[in-house]
């Protein structure tokens, strides 16, 4: 890791009212996502959290690994904190820039996307994540209400194709049984085993050779899809957080029997990741919705 | 040969109400505002238009908070950093405002451009099996594909169908692995090959399956380059996005630019050029033109203007229009826009340091 001096960073924490040891959620997050790279990794990330931790995980877990931006970016060592994948900080010292069609052509298609990290508004008990809508997806010229969907977000962007191609896919997302239902609303990317396998529901059987292990970071806790029936287990819960909080937050009878406690970021961690990763606190400086939610009351 | 116009006489040309245009760029970088804001200028006589893109929707944004988007076909309407999603676009889709919104994925739609791009009839994408992206149609639902009663093409922007599924005719050997396995196998690990040949949805037969799709044909795409040769020739620095592809995707072609320069100055290292010159119709020249994107290698992107506006456009639609009104319907052109909206002090804030291509020490506090 690049070296940072001690008054360096103890000047930072004085003047940021933080402290070494103590970490907000989003930077828990940073942490925990970052800590499912492994070295040597091909890592197509989105803009947000997924940025933010596969960048801590270059100066972690894998020093070695490539990072992907969708919009034409392959192996960048970044200096400054990208809020696009489209940022020219994203593209500085790259081993090459070109244009979205080749990023995705020429390495998630041949297999060379180890991990994926997206975000989503909705995810479903065999990792199916919604992006798109909630509440009816059609817009209003064709809805026969005249009116669109209740609620419309970003759409799929690069997500369905990173949740198509990648091996393995980590979701950062806030924890709420309405986002965890069991089935979602409309599928952006099949980001896990999609259905049972039993009843051909899987994403082998709907054509996509790549991927279906899926690990979901929510706010509260790590969940991994079972290897054998697609759905998601909890893994482990995160300090200050009970197994109950997790499931009354969940929309499916989450197995809970493999649960155990999140290892805290450490100093190390939370040093990389506010001194060398996002020192403005653009994201780190942000409250989770949690945060902001509890505040309010 | 590429006609060197004002944006002024650009847009009268060639973007009428309901032309469809493709933006080009991507988020906040290179994006062909100078078009862009002339079209908003030009708000009263458009009205509507058919709005074609790819990527992060900083331009969509402005022209829908003017009312002058109606179709809008794309992939992603989120402002990445700024705001999770576009919110002038999200209200007018919630209340019916903007009728008709096509979904694609990033890498569906760039497979379109590669289609056109090489003339292709249709490109086959890995992608979006499986999900319910190709699955709701909305222009099929609007009864706007295929053919009519006389044979010909009902709306000839919008191609007979969303997709088509086809099984793999060559049975899965090309999916090509980045390590091969080695023997017999044209597989590596990461791909199941044999799960996938079991396959029976959507074609009925049991194999590999292949998603194929549509170029994208646009009527006008408008994109942003450094810096264009006075015969059309084009040269984008930095990152490209979706505009090598959509740029040769469409019938006309505006290029707007940093600068225009001699021939020679880009003949000179042809294999760095992006469009030969046959493919442009027409130059704009207006330099600081693609602000508040970053233009690489020129100037960062105006990180306080998007703060700002991403607070902005919570407000009432009204208050949101009449912002536009008063910032860019009532300059005389981006040069009055640049200097007397913005202010070349700011604009001289933004330019690039050399060794980044942005600007490395540009403050971003949220």
């Amino acid at each position: 890791m690049q070296q940072i001096s001690d008054e360096a960073y103890e000047a930072y924490l004085k003047e940021r009212g933080l402290s070494r040891t103590q970490y907000t959620t989003i930077e828990l997050l940073a942490v925990a996502a970052a800590r499912e790279v492994p070295d040597g990794a091909f890592v197509f990330a989105g803009t947000g959290l997924p940025l933010l931790a596969s960048m801590l995980a270059q100066y972690t877990t894998a020093p070695n690994m490539t990072l992907i931006m969708e919009a034409g970016i392959v192996g960048p060592r970044v200096e400054h904190l990208p809020i696009s994948v489209s940022d020219p900080r994203g593209c500085l010292h790259s081993s090459m820039v070109s244009n979205m069609a080749d990023t995705f052509g020429t390495t998630a298609l041949r297999g060379y996307c180890t991990v994926g990290m997206l975000g989503g508004a909705e995810c479903g008990m065999y990792g199916n994540l919604n992006s798109t809508i909630i509440g009816g997806y059609w817009p209003g010229g064709v809805s026969g209400t005249g009116h669109g969907p209740h609620v419309r977000f970003a759409g799929s962007g690069g997500a369905n194709n990173i949740a198509s191609f990648a091996d393995k896919v980590l979701v950062v997302m806030v924890q709420e049984e309405r986002r965890f239902p069991e089935q979602v609303e409309y599928i952006t990317s099949v980001a896990g085993q999609r259905g049972p396998r039993e009843k051909k529901e899987s994403r082998w059987d709907y054509g996509l050779g790549r991927g279906g292990e899926l690990v979901m970071i929510s706010d509260l806790c790590i969940m991994r899809s079972n290897p054998e029936t697609g759905i998601l287990e909890l893994d482990v819960v995160y300090p200050g957080i009970s197994v109950d909080d997790v499931v009354i937050n969940t929309g499916w009878a989450l197995d809970t029997s493999k649960a155990k406690e999140l290892q805290p970021p450490t100093e190390e961690e939370l040093k990389a990741l506010r001194m060398l990763v996002d020192p403005s606190r653009i994201y780190l400086g942000r409250k989770s919705k949690r945060e902001a939610a509890a505040q309010a009351k | 040969m590429a006609e060197i116009i004002t944006a002024r006489e650009a847009v009268e040309r060639y973007i009428k109400t309901g032309t469809q245009v493709c933006w080009g760029g991507f988020s906040y970088t290179r994006r062909p505002y100078t078009i862009a804001r002339e079209v908003i200028r030009q708000r009263d006589r458009i009205q509507k238009t058919f709005c074609t893109m790819n990527g992060g929707a900083s331009i969509e944004e402005a022209l829908a908070a003017n009312d002058l988007i109606e179709w809008l076909e794309t992939t992603y309407v989120g402002l990445e950093g700024i705001q999770p999603v576009a919110y002038s676009i999200r209200r007018r889709v919630q209340d019916g405002s903007i009728p008709l919104f096509e979904d694609y994925s990033n890498y569906g739609y760039a497979t379109r451009t590669i289609a056109g791009r090489y003339g292709w009839p249709f490109a086959p994408l890995m992608a979006e099996l499986g999900s319910d992206v190709p699955e709701y149609d909305v222009f099929g639902k609007a009864g706007l594909r295929g053919k009519n009663a006389g044979g010909s093409w009902i709306d000839p922007r919008i191609p007979p169908k969303k997709f088509a599924v086809i099984d793999d005719p060559f049975d899965g050997w090309g999916l090509r692995p980045h390590a091969f396995e080695g023997g017999d196998s044209t597989a590596n690990k990461t791909m199941a090959l044999d799960r996938i040949r079991e396959s029976d949805k959507y074609t009925g037969n049991k194999g590999v399956k292949v998603i194929l799709v549509p170029p994208i044909l646009p009527e006008v795409t408008v994109i942003r380059a450094q810096r264009v040769a006075i015969d059309g020739t084009v040269r984008m620095e930095g990152i490209l996005g979706p505009d090598a592809e959509q740029a040769m995707c469409a019938k006309t072609l505006i290029i707007e630019c940093e600068q225009i320069v001699p021939s020679d100055e880009l003949r000179a290292a042809p294999e760095l050029n992006h469009l030969p010159a046959h493919q442009t119709t027409a130059i704009v020249e207006q330099p600081f033109g693609g602000y508040p994107t970053a233009v690489p290698n020129y100037y960062d992107y105006d990180w306080d203007w998007w703060v700002s506006y991403g607070r902005l456009n919570r407000k009432s639609k009204e208050e949101v229009r009449h912002w536009w009104t008063r910032h860019v319907v009532e300059t005389e052109d981006d040069w009055d826009y640049l200097q007397r909206i913005i202010g070349m002090k700011r604009l001289f804030e933004l330019r690039a340091t050399p060794a980044y291509g942005y600007r490395a020490d540009l403050k971003r506090p949220m």
